[in-house]
């Protein structure tokens, strides 16, 4: 998809870019990572030509991207930055609408595509009328990915994409970011200086330092076999830890051991259905299969009698949370077992803490040094 | 009293030498947007950001710089009557309007620059879609002090035989006829605030919403 072969890059005297051979693969989510300095920004902006190279050749599907207009090139490759500079002056409609608009569109193809692309970025349609300077940071991140997305590039760029966002929010972005990479398969380039992010969201990761490439492989290859001591020096410590959170709720999402019933349904009845099923747990949905609240059927430990509980408001783990987090949880609300939501908030599972376990007990994912 | 029972008597003359005010000041100002905006984006385009800073601070300079001494130089190398007049007012409302516009056009951010060339704009995009609507508000803030200073010193400009209402001043001034020249000052003033107040209201207007919104 996108084949860099040989390139070189000097700003002066300095190398910043020293003969990189890298192909990236179609479809795939490809992080490039290294200290600020290292040239990671530099080979993005050479992919959409917004730097020029000195030596070697890029190509994307098969083209010289010097063959070809860099206006064009541009208008055909989506483009996040950390800051997303979203224009100002116009609405977030107008915002998203810039490619497709100098694409020449029409109109009611245009008005179609921004209701499809703000559903999948999980905005509601009243923001289209909106501002930039009305948006929350997260809310502006997902109308900065909407813009790039919204012509339908096969090929994305970001340059640290969720750098400014605060620590919190910066993850339910890389879950919700992930959930949408799953939906639309492109080939995506993303530049950060974070190892986390860089596990949690990569396919394949480029290691780059000084201008050198360093490391190109897998995720679980690069954990399980760093090339050098810089690599296991950017991994830590504890990279047998991050080995784990290659592993993601979504991976042991069950469809069975509950039921699930309609809010609405009065409680007596769910009590009842849940004893004839001698099933333990039900949950409740609403229409638009939204999580709403929990009932367990319980053993007290004195009695031994059977407890019907109802919990209003439970606790949940999303669909792309990695097992670090969905056992954190666990272990900190105390429960054996935990409903599972993806990005639209919609009801898809549960997830046992005994499997969970069972994975990090079989630690064999990288081998003991 | 004095005053406006001259007003009234004169009423007619002070009307044709405010017509020739407004024509003076209309032509010297759309002179003056035309050319200020012209060179402003010459001197801001890629490249030449340099040059954009050196003309900012010769205008910032400019500014500082009384119309009567660009009047008698225009009086020196042009002569008198009307067009010298226009000429030296096009010339001194061109500084703020200059300064203005390629201080608003040199501080939109970089990064909002980067996105749009990123997503494949073009120069020519990029200047009239991004940086010119995003410092409209401060290129109509040199507009609005253009205009102002362009209404006051064509009142000076009568000196060189601009006509206008620096007739009223001037000739009052001369002949002790002070009711004469505060009609005159009076008019000027009232015109000035009248055409602040009208591109005030033209700002809202052409100002995109998402520029006026107070953050939160």
């Amino acid at each position: 998809m996108i084949e860099l072969t040989n390139v070189t890059k000097k700003f002066g005297d300095k190398i910043a870019v020293n003969n990189f051979n890298l192909h990236i693969e179609k479809g795939s989510l490809t992080i490039f990572i290294g200290p600020s300095g290292c040239g990671k920004t530099t080979t993005l902006r050479m992919i959409n030509r917004l730097t020029p190279f000195d030596k070697g050749n890029i190509m994307v599907n098969g083209t010289p991207i010097n063959d070809i207009n860099p206006v064009e090139l541009r208008r055909n490759i989506g483009y996040v930055i950390q800051e997303i500079g979203l224009f100002p002056h116009l609405t977030v409609f107008e915002n998203v609408a810039i490619v497709p608009r100098l694409l020449k569109w029409e109109q009611k193809k245009i008005e179609l595509r921004i209701e499809e692309i703000l559903e999948l970025v999980t905005l509601d349609q009243s923001f289209a009328q909106k501002y930039p300077l009305q948006l929350s940071g997260g809310e502006r991140q997902r109308v900065g990915l909407a813009r790039a997305l919204a012509a339908e590039p096969e090929i994305l760029l970001m340059d640290e994409p969720f750098g400014a966002i605060d620590p919190i929010n910066r993850l339910r972005l890389q879950d919700s970011f992930l959930e949408i990479q799953e939906e639309i398969k492109k080939t995506i380039v993303f530049v950060t200086h974070d190892i986390n992010e860089a596990i949690k969201l990569g396919d394949k990761i480029a290691i780059i330092n000084e201008g050198n490439l360093i490391q190109y492989d897998n995720v679980s290859k690069i954990l399980s076999d760093p090339a050098n001591e810089f690599v296991e020096n950017l991994l830590g410590q504890d990279r047998n830890i991050k080995a784990l959170s290659l592993k993601k709720a979504k991976d042991y999402v069950l469809k069975e051991g509950f039921i699930t019933v309609l809010d609405t349904e009065p409680h007596e009845n769910v009590e009842k259905k849940m004893k004839e099923k001698n099933i333990k747990i039900a949950f409740a949905l609403d229409e638009n299969n939204h999580l709403k609240s929990r009932f367990v059927l319980e053993r007290a430990t004195n009695t031994k009698k059977q407890k019907f509980i109802y919990n209003p408001a439970p606790w949940i783990i999303e669909r792309q949370n990695n097992i670090n987090e969905t056992l954190s949880k666990m272990l900190e609300t105390g429960e054996k077992q935990l409903p599972v939501v993806n990005r639209k908030k919609e009801f898809v599972g549960i997830v046992k803490l005994s499997n969970i376990f069972e994975e990090v007990n079989r630690k064999e994912i990288i081998s003991e040094e | 009293m004095n005053i406006l029972s001259y007003y009234f008597n004169n009423f007619g003359r002070i009307m044709s030498a405010l017509e020739v005010h407004i024509f003076i000041f209309l032509v010297a100002l759309s002179f003056s947007i035309v050319i200020g905006i012209a060179i402003s984006i010459f001197v801001t385009q890629e490249g030449r950001k340099k040059i954009g800073r050196i003309i900012l601070s010769i205008m910032g300079a400019a500014q500082s710089v009384p119309s009567l001494v660009i009047i008698a130089l225009i009086f020196i190398f042009v002569g008198i009557g009307i067009k010298p007049a226009i000429i030296a007012l096009v010339i001194y409302g061109l500084v703020p309007i200059i300064f203005n516009t390629t201080s608003g056009i040199l501080s939109v951010r970089p990064n909002i620059i980067e996105a749009g060339k990123g997503m494949g704009l073009t120069q020519n995009q990029l200047l009239w879609k991004v940086k010119i609507p995003i410092a409209l508000p401060v290129i109509i803030g040199g507009i609005r002090s253009s205009a102002t200073i362009i209404i006051g010193s064509a009142t000076v400009a009568a000196v060189i035989g601009g006509g206008g209402l620096g007739d009223f001043i001037f000739i009052g001034l001369r002949m002790q006829k002070p009711e004469m020249l505060i009609s005159g000052a009076i008019t000027v003033s009232l015109l000035a605030i009248i055409v602040d107040h009208i591109i005030a209201k033209i700002e809202k207007k052409v100002v995109s919403k998402g520029l006026q919104i107070k953050k939160t």
